[in-house]
Formats: structure tokens, C-alpha cells, sequence
């Protein structure tokens, strides 16, 4: 992949954790863990497959087609509802409808602000469908992009970021899966 | 020995210390065959019912040391756990099967691959006359698989 779509992969990140920092008042560090062509199944082992997580799960159509998860540990997914609903910190034990739909929303803010940079550079059309909710092992959560995906695609861009809000020492992981058909006839070589 | 089989793998083995295990398992189904005479057992953890245009398996295969041999397609993880556990003395005639998996993790979200991953291994089972001794498919919650070789049982988890 070119150096200048990795570049493109770090603003989008970059923006994505802005958005996300304004949403919790605190700091978010960025990490463009990798971004290349790779096979669907492919990921980086970010975390064991038994953990407990949330994620927030979304389809892209338009120009380019894919899909992106945002996944929380669980006990970061309690911290942050903590925050977005305004509860006293180390408060949140379980998630109610209203830390769902809040979460969901975060997936939503950040995926959009992503899909934002990346469609303003490539002056593309990037359209993002409705958030989806899921908490369960990480593994079983991380099955369903690919498997979805991996039905149609051997092989995609995988973007893998992690997110890092140090005040509250909590972590995220940002999966973004693109499928190739699009993106090449889109950059050609500069895929 | 705890054998870990990712998704998209298969092992087989005949050693009766042996679990076969694997964890966090979604949309994907897991086969487990086992011949309770011998007792040899195979467990696959497969992710699509069938294959794409373009063959990777071998460089799967190569990637990966043995036992764990590619299971990414269902009906060629049958096949091939079929094949290895006849080769190390199991018949198919002998053979019982168990399925786990095929949900749907996002309510939400219409997703068949879950369901299609269930119905192509049923089939499958279905045409290679091996009887299906039990399964917990579908719904939405992931599960973790450990397959007692000595025993033939298998246990299924689900975490909260």
C-alpha cells in the first residue's frame, strides 16, 4: 500500500480521536497499528478471544465499500459509560438501554469523523449505515465482520487503530475493512 | 495436551490426553467428529460453507504448523477431518458429529452466514451419513468449545 494512503489512514485516525476527545473531555492518543492489503481473517491477536467486550458495527456503501468495529474492552466500556452518562466513575457494572445507545453513538462519531477525512481526500462518496450493537467475546464479535465480509472477499484493506485515553486508562480498538474492487478502480496504482 | 484451533483451522488427534478447544467462536460453526469406538476425534472451527474463486488454503497450510490444518471451508473441513481420522485407524462408519455456533452476534444486523454456515454442515453431515449426536446453533451470543478426546464430550461456554 502507498505510504500517502497511510498517511490518509493517520488523519482519518487522527480526526477520529479529536471527535472522540471532545465527546469525553479528556485526551485520546491515536495509533495507526497497521493498514495494508491482507487476508480477511487476518488480524493483529489485540486481544484474547474469551474477553469481554462491546462493539459497534457498521456497514459503508457509496464509493467504497466496507465496514467498521469499534471495539471496547468491557471494563473500558464501563469506564466510558461512566462519562457519557455522568455517573460517578467505577459506577457502571452492567449497560442500560441508555449506555447502549450512548456507545453506539460513539461508534458512530468516530466512524463518521474517519469516514469524513477519507472521503473529503479521496473526494469520494462514503455513505455509513446504522450502528449495531453487540457484547461478547471479543473473538465471536470479531468473527462476524470477517465472516460477513469473507463471503465476498478474500482479501481487503484492513485498517487496524487503537485508540488510548490515558487519563482514564481505558482502550480502544478501531477495525476498518475495505473491500478492494472499489478502492482500485478508485486509485489504481496508489492503492 | 489443550490443542487451540483458530478460526479457519481443523485438527484431528487420537491421544487421549488430548482437548480440543477453541474459543470466542460467532458466526462461524465448529464440527467436532469423533469415533467413539477408537476414540479418535477432529474438530474444525470453519468459517464459510464453501470456497471463493481463489485458493489460499495451501498457503494457509504452510503458515501454520501441524495439527492445526486448514478448516476455512466447511465442506472441505469435513472432508479433510473425515480423511485424517481414517488415516489414523477411525472409520466413518463409527462417526457421530456435533455443531456449534452460527449465530448472529449483531440482532440488528441481517446477517445469513450464521444460519448458511449451520444449514451447508447439517447437509454436508447429511450426505457423508454421519449422524449428528448433538448441537447448539444460532442465536446470538458467542460461545467456547472444549472437545474431551478420551471422553467424546464436548463442552460449550457462554460468557455474560
Amino acid at each position: 500500500m502507498s505510504s500517502n494512503l497511510m498517511e490518509i489512514n493517520k488523519m482519518a485516525a487522527g480526526k477520529a480521536s479529536e471527535a472522540m476527545s471532545k465527546l469525553i473531555g479528556n485526551d485520546v492518543g491515536v495509533d495507526v497499528t497497521s493498514a495494508a492489503i491482507r487476508k480477511v481473517g487476518d488480524l493483529s491477536p489485540v486481544l484474547a478471544s474469551e474477553e469481554m467486550v462491546v462493539g459497534v458495527y457498521m456497514l459503508v456503501t457509496g464509493d467504497v465499500k466496507g465496514a467498521s468495529l469499534l471495539i471496547f474492552p468491557q471494563e473500558s466500556a464501563f469506564k466510558l459509560s461512566d462519562v457519557l452518562v455522568g455517573r460517578e466513575p467505577g459506577t457502571t457494572r452492567s449497560l442500560t438501554a441508555l449506555d447502549i445507545s450512548a456507545l453506539k453513538e460513539v461508534g458512530n462519531i468516530v466512524a463518521g469523523n474517519y469516514f469524513a477525512v477519507l472521503s473529503n481526500l479521496l473526494q469520494v462518496k462514503i455513505v455509513e449505515h446504522i450502528p449495531n450493537f453487540s457484547s461478547d467475546m471479543f473473538g465471536a464479535i470479531v468473527e462476524q465482520i470477517i465472516t460477513d465480509f469473507a463471503r465476498e472477499s478474500e482479501q481487503a484493506l484492513v485498517v487496524e487503530i487503537e485508540f488510548v485515553f490515558k487519563p482514564l486508562t481505558l482502550k480502544g480498538y478501531f477495525l476498518l475493512l475495505f473491500r478492494l474492487e472499489e478502492l482500485k478502480a478508485l486509485l489504481g496504482e496508489n492503492l | 495436551m489443550d490443542i487451540e484451533v483458530n478460526m479457519g483451522e481443523m485438527a484431528v488427534t487420537r491421544r487421549h490426553e488430548d482437548n480440543l478447544m477453541t474459543l470466542g467462536v460467532g458466526s462461524c460453526v465448529v464440527v467436532t467428529l469423533y469415533d467413539p469406538k477408537r476414540k479418535i476425534g477432529g474438530l474444525a472451527h470453519a468459517m464459510l460453507p464453501a470456497r471463493l474463486g481463489t485458493v489460499d488454503d495451501q498457503e494457509l497450510l504452510s503458515r501454520r504448523p501441524p495439527p492445526a490444518a486448514s478448516g476455512k471451508y466447511i465442506e472441505a473441513a469435513i472432508d479433510d477431518m473425515i480423511g485424517k481420522i481414517e488415516v489414523l485407524g477411525g472409520s466413518k462408519e463409527d462417526l457421530e458429529a456435533k455443531l456449534i455456533g452460527g449465530a448472529n452476534m449483531f440482532t440488528d444486523f441481517e446477517s445469513e452466514i450464521g444460519k448458511d454456515n449451520v444449514a451447508c454442515a447439517m447437509k454436508k453431515l447429511k450426505q457423508e451419513g454421519i449422524r449428528l449426536a448433538g448441537e447448539v446453533v444460532g442465536g446470538s451470543k458467542g460461545r467456547s468449545v472444549e472437545f474431551a478426546v478420551a471422553s467424546g464430550i464436548v463442552t460449550v461456554k457462554i460468557k455474560f
